[in-house]
């Protein structure tokens, strides 16, 4: 039927014409006469109406007609549309001429499924939002994509773990600095999280042969005079203006067997260059740094720098080597800000460093979760946070696994869990809490009707006493369960659950 | 079903947690295991209590939950169960973590023991070779003594050995060392291998966790929905049961009802055939009935047509009529329409005419009006005119009255004078004045008007004073003025008294004017103001105040008539005067004032103010409706006028005018000799002196010269006929 129309529509075109000329042609006649409307604006396309005309004028229109009737092979069918060839010719070209936004909804959708993954980012950063090209990207790239971790936003997603790659494969006086702050302007609404749990030295080639000559044990700072700084990230997070979280590991990812000292060295310069440049972050709220050898002075100068900071909510200083002096600074930094989690896991805190936290603690009314997991707090400074957990009203999960507390500590925290009820989660494990302290906790839990957790696991507790206490549990899940107005509840305690594995 | 974001994140912290502990521990497997048996044991058996406890929880649960259906039951077990089996999974797992953690401090405290306990060993190896040295560098000392070279050798010898004893303690602590290091090495290669087999068996139980997870999941799932499926069979199959019985209990009752229903209907037929019978029959009945009718109605429309067609005709005659009627009411009607019409013309201008007259008359009655106030003051003016014409016409009339009189008076008094003369010299009769009441008369004659209180009081005053010093003179005149009320003086005594008593009534600023006035005056201005207050008024206000008080003296104070009477019995005057008064109260119906024979000097003070308020009370009544009479003007009486003029032109009697002119007629006879005499007299006279002037001119020719040269000159001629 549309053949006949666009048959009588050109009346006079050939046969002649009509086959000789490609499926293009016929495809671009076609097209004038079904896409005269939609798409006017494209040049490219729109054939000169002399040629149409010289077709016109060509020849005798009935004999045309009835070959075309009679020819069994023609059809519509293979001919594509106009616009289809016009969607294509826009994804061929589209790094040079990239034309979306004027496109209609429908071609534009078309446009993008058949973009290319590989297209420079300059290009395609700031025009295209959709989501489903960027998951084809991201899906390109790399095997495993977690979009949840990335607020659900591929783009993001993208864009993040694109950046931590660059940042990742970074080696300082090697690669320019340019590849990395190129992709600032492309990137910096998007990026809200940069986790890089890699940073790598500087290339040492020159000095390797002539440590390897001196000794082997002999001390790394001697041997190198440029000390081995890592990349900067001063520049680039100030042009990230949504960057919220900050997660850092100043070391080198499978290493194996070529292990050395210096491959782990966060220096003083970087040091001070993080701590300026998260103080000059006000919309960061995480900021995490571990394995990093952080020790109390440099911990000390990170901590200083956070002081009141306007959004900082979560700081992770787990497995450093901060002390006493440095958990002296994060209690201070527990009355400077918002702070609503610390985590110190497996650091040299001591009963000093304890006591100072636990007096900061005392009156906080922010903090909610404190981890101070695999450090050496011993009783006294178990006793001086069971202390200020008696008038502290904040504080919800505490984790004080293998800090060699014991049955002092223990009747305590009794008394603690007798009055505090905002406590959900407690862990002691690999204490020494002994069979007396796990009755006396006992005690304690009987009067308790909201901690939900409580490890007491390898804490040389009576098993009979740690069973009863799971029955406490037990129950107050139970009635915690039925409080909460949730009707999916039944997944409830693996959700509170949840911020205690990490923790762990 | 488990959400794989905490497996993931708890295997990545494993890595976390692993990835920093370096270096190996030394009973790195036996207690590993033995400590992963012993929890895997415990956590089995924890299980399988708390399952029991479960069980018979979910028991206690069922019970109090027996009204719940099966499916919440299978959910909620469900529940309960995986989430135990989480639980029990998630501590499953991570206890490989709380075993690395153990391991690690267990780690550390060894380490820390055999670091100081390395330390130690290197003190005290520091110690021990530096003694060795320093024994060596002694025996240096020893050695550069000693001369013989035996000694020296064996010296070197010793010394060497001890050397070599240091190097190789030395060498022995630094093989030591480092085969400490090599071991470490080994177990930090073991430490990194047991990590990986901890990662690998985290792994594996992770995957069997979620393995077994889902499958538990699954397996709940498919309990669940099974349990649903038998609540939804039983559901069902009771439904049924339900709507079975329902169908059966209904199909029983369609049925009983079909039953009532033909017996309904069977009935129905039967009480249908015999109401159709019956309704026959009387279909019948009424059928005859009916026609019987329809022949009476039949006649009756006979009837009626022939009563029809009178009225018909009757009726088109009236038509007729009618319509005849009606051409001429058509014809009265456009006649009166035209009327109408006409009417309404004139009523029309009638009305404009009217309107226009109102307005005309309105327009008149604003000119008359403006007339009429303008007349109005003109009268007014001209009231007033006449009021000073009056006045001057009074005074004028007056006047001239005056003159007249003046000129009558003088021409009596002359004629008086003449009549004297005449009398005396004349008739030689004695002469004597007659004595008439118009010849005393000065001015015009009239009433006597009613004067103010106030110049009465004057008056009084006055008079009482001259009275006091010159009391006969004066006492006859003042009878004039006071005609028939009491005597001056008491009238004076009561106003003193009055003056004294009520000075209330007199402004206070007034008093302090009067101070330095005389006593008279004094006294004059002050009852005046009293007056004024107590509304006194006229003569006669004041006559009746003195009255009031006299008789109120009588009226209180009978008992002291007695006393009274003697001392009006002195003053004769006064008691001529109550004669008088009686006379006037009778004229002016007060019975009481009769009985006043007062001496108001005896009134008490006191009884003053009684008097006045009792007076003031009374006078209040008759004083209000005279008061329009005052407008009427005082008319003047002429009608004694001419009499006295007559009177006083008929001074002179006639027979004195007889006289007079018998008197004249003979004295004109007289006269007219005397005036004969008198001319002859005078004809005497000049006729002497003519002749003596002509003896003198006779003399004076006869003496002049001219006489002498004329003998006859024309002056001597004319003088002659002159004389």
């Amino acid at each position: 039927m549309q053949s006949m129309q666009a048959t009588l529509g050109t009346p006079t075109s050939s046969a002649l014409s009509r086959f000789s000329t490609s499926t293009q042609d016929k495809s671009s006649t076609a097209g004038q006469t079904s896409s005269t409307g939609p798409q006017p604006s494209r040049p490219s396309i729109i054939p000169p109406p002399s040629k149409s005309k010289g077709w016109s004028t060509g020849a005798s229109g009935g004999r045309m007609r009835r070959i075309i009737a009679e020819d069994p092979e023609w059809s519509l069918a293979i001919v594509p549309l106009l616009t289809e060839l016009c969607i294509q010719h826009i994804v061929e070209n589209f790094q040079n001429n990239p034309i979306l936004q004027q496109l209609l909804p429908e071609h534009k959708q078309k446009v993008l499924d058949h973009l290319s993954p590989d297209l420079p980012l300059a290009v395609t950063a700031n025009l295209i939002d959709d989501e489903s090209y960027w998951r084809r990207c991201c899906t390109q790239r790399w095997p495993v994509c977690h979009v949840a971790k990335h607020g659900g936003s591929w783009k993001r997603m993208f864009f993040e773990r694109h950046l931590e790659n660059l940042l990742k494969h970074f080696i300082p006086s090697t690669t320019d600095p340019a590849l990395i702050l190129d992709l600032l302007p492309l990137c910096r609404n998007e990026v809200r999280r940069l986790r890089v749990d890699q940073f790598l030295p500087p290339m040492k080639l020159p000095p390797r042969p002539r440590s390897g000559e001196l000794s082997d044990s002999g001390s790394e700072g001697e041997v190198e005079e440029p000390t081995p700084d890592h990349y900067q990230l001063g520049d680039l997070v100030a042009g990230l203006s949504h960057l919220e979280e900050l997660d850092l590991v100043y070391g080198v990812k499978d290493c194996g067997m070529n292990f050395e000292w210096n491959l782990f060295l966060f220096t003083y310069r970087d040091c001070h260059s993080l701590a300026a440049t998260i103080k000059a972050c006000h919309t960061l709220k995480i900021f995490r740094l571990t394995r990093s050898k952080v020790d109390d002075d440099k911990a000390r100068v990170l901590i200083r720098s956070l002081l009141d900071h306007p959004a900082l909510e979560e700081l992770d200083l787990s497995h450093n080597l901060v002390g006493d002096r440095g958990a002296r600074a994060a209690a201070k930094l527990l009355s400077h800000s918002r702070l609503r989690v610390l985590n110190l896991a497996n650091n040299q805190v001591r009963a000093l460093g304890a006591q100072s936290l636990a007096h900061a603690l005392a009156h906080n009314t922010n903090l909610i979760s404190l981890n101070l997991r695999l450090n050496c707090i011993e009783d006294e400074g178990g006793q001086a946070l069971a202390h200020a957990l008696q008038t502290n009203r904040c504080l919800t999960t505490l984790h004080l696994g293998g800090n060699e507390l014991s049955e002092p500590t223990a009747t305590l925290l009794s008394q603690v869990l007798a009055v505090n009820t905002t406590l959900t989660g407690i862990n002691l494990s690999c204490n020494h809490i002994g069979l007396d302290g796990g009755k006396q906790l006992l005690e304690g839990m009987s009067d308790n009707r909201t901690l939900l957790e409580f490890d007491l696991r390898l804490s040389d507790v009576a098993q009979e006493s740690e069973y009863l206490i799971g029955q406490a549990l037990c129950a107050n899940r139970e009635a915690a369960r039925q409080r909460a107005p949730n009707p999916s509840c039944f997944l409830s305690p693996i959700t509170a659950k949840g911020p205690e594995n990490p923790a762990g | 079903m488990n959400p794989p974001g905490p497996l993931g994140a708890l295997e990545k912290e494993e890595e976390h947690s692993s990835t920093p502990i370096l270096g190996p521990s030394i009973h790195s497997d036996n207690p590993r295991e033995r400590i992963q048996a012993r929890r895997l044991r415990i956590a089995a058996r924890l299980e399988a209590r708390r399952r029991e406890a479960l069980g018979e929880y979910l028991d206690g649960k069922k019970e109090s939950e027996e009204d719940q259906s099966k499916s919440y039951k299978q959910k909620e077990e469900s529940r309960l169960k995986l989430a135990k089996l989480l639980l029990c999974g998630t501590e499953l797992v991570t206890n490989i973590q709380v075993a690395a953690d153990i391991r690690e401090i267990h780690r550390r405290v060894e380490e820390g023991e055999i670091r100081r306990q390395r330390l130690e060993k290197l003190e005290n190896e520091v110690k021990t070779s530096q003694d060795k040295f320093d024994e060596i560098t002694m025996k240096w000392e020893e050695g550069k003594r000693k001369r013989i070279p035996q000694d020296l050798w064996d010296m070197l010898n010793t010394q060497q050995v001890h050397c070599a004893g240091l190097i190789e303690d030395k060498n022995k602590l630094i093989s030591e060392l480092q085969q400490e290091l090599k071991t470490k090495d080994d177990q930090y290669v073991k430490d990194l291998k047991k990590q990986s087999d901890d990662i690998c068996l985290l792994l594996e139980r992770m995957e069997e966790q979620v393995k077994n997870v889902m499958k538990t999941f699954r397996q709940e799932l498919n309990s669940i929905e099974k349990a649903f499926e038998a609540e939804r069979r039983e559901l069902l199959t009771s439904n049924k049961k339900k709507w079975e019985r329902a169908l059966q209990a209904h199909n029983a009752k369609e049925l009983e009802y079909l039953l009532s229903r033909i017996k309904k209907v069977e009935d129905y037929e039967k009480q249908l055939n015999k109401q159709r019978v019956w309704d026959c029959e009387e279909y019948n009945t009424i059928k005859i009935k009916l026609e019987q009718d329809v022949q009476i109605l039949e006649q009756q429309l006979q009837q009626m047509k022939a009563t029809y067609q009178l009225n018909q005709e009757k009726l088109e005659y009236n038509f007729q009529v009618l319509k005849k009627r009606d051409e001429e009411s058509v014809v009265i009607k456009s006649q009166q329409k035209r009327k109408i019409s006409r009417l309404h013309d004139i009523l029309n201008n009638l009305r404009s005419k009217y309107t226009r007259q109102i307005r005309q008359f309105e327009e008149e009655n604003q000119s008359l009006t403006s007339d009429y106030i303008r007349l109005v003051t003109q009268f007014k003016e001209l009231q007033k005119a006449m009021r000073h014409f009056a006045l001057l016409d009074d005074k004028r009339f007056r006047e001239i009255w005056l003159m007249n009189e003046e000129e009558a008076k003088d021409l009596i008094s002359k004629a008086f004078d003449v009549d004297r003369i005449i009398h005396t010299q004349h008739l030689g009769l004695p002469w004597t004045a007659p004595d008439f009441w118009f010849l005393r008369n000065v001015g015009p004659i009239s009433q006597q008007q009613q004067r103010s209180a106030t110049q009465i009081l004057e008056e009084v005053l006055i008079q009482t004073e001259e009275e006091g010093m010159e009391e006969a003179t004066s006492e006859t005149e003042s009878y004039l003025d006071l005609p028939k009320q009491v005597s001056m003086k008491t009238t004076r005594k009561i106003l003193m008294l009055l003056c004294d008593e009520s000075g209330f009534l007199i402004e206070s600023k007034l008093l302090s004017l009067l101070c330095p006035l005389e006593k008279s005056e004094c006294y004059l201005l002050k009852l005046d103001a009293i007056f004024s207050a107590l509304g006194i008024e006229s003569e006669d206000d004041l006559y009746k105040l003195v009255n009031f008080f006299l008789k109120y003296r009588v009226h209180h104070s009978p008992s002291s008539q007695e006393r009274t009477s003697p001392m009006s019995a002195l003053d004769p005057g006064e008691q001529t005067d109550l004669e008088r008064q009686k006379e006037g109260s009778l004229v002016g119906g007060e019975p009481e004032e009769k009985e006043v024979p007062s001496s108001p000097t005896l009134i008490h003070p006191n009884d003053v103010l009684k008097i006045l308020e009792a007076f003031v009370m009374g006078l209040r009544k008759p004083r209000d409706p005279p008061a329009p009479v005052k407008v009427v003007k005082y008319v003047r009486d002429t009608s004694k006028d001419s009499a006295y003029w007559e009177a006083l032109a008929t001074v002179l009697p006639y027979a004195t005018q007889n006289l007079w002119d018998a008197l004249y007629t003979a004295l004109e006879k007289y006269h007219l000799v005397l005036t004969q005499r008198a001319k002859l007299l005078i004809e005497n006279n000049s006729l002497e002196k003519q002749n003596t002037e002509l003896q003198m001119l006779l003399q004076q020719y006869l003496d002049s010269k001219i006489n002498s040269e004329l003998h006859v000159p024309p002056t001597q001629v004319l003088r002659a006929p002159t004389k």
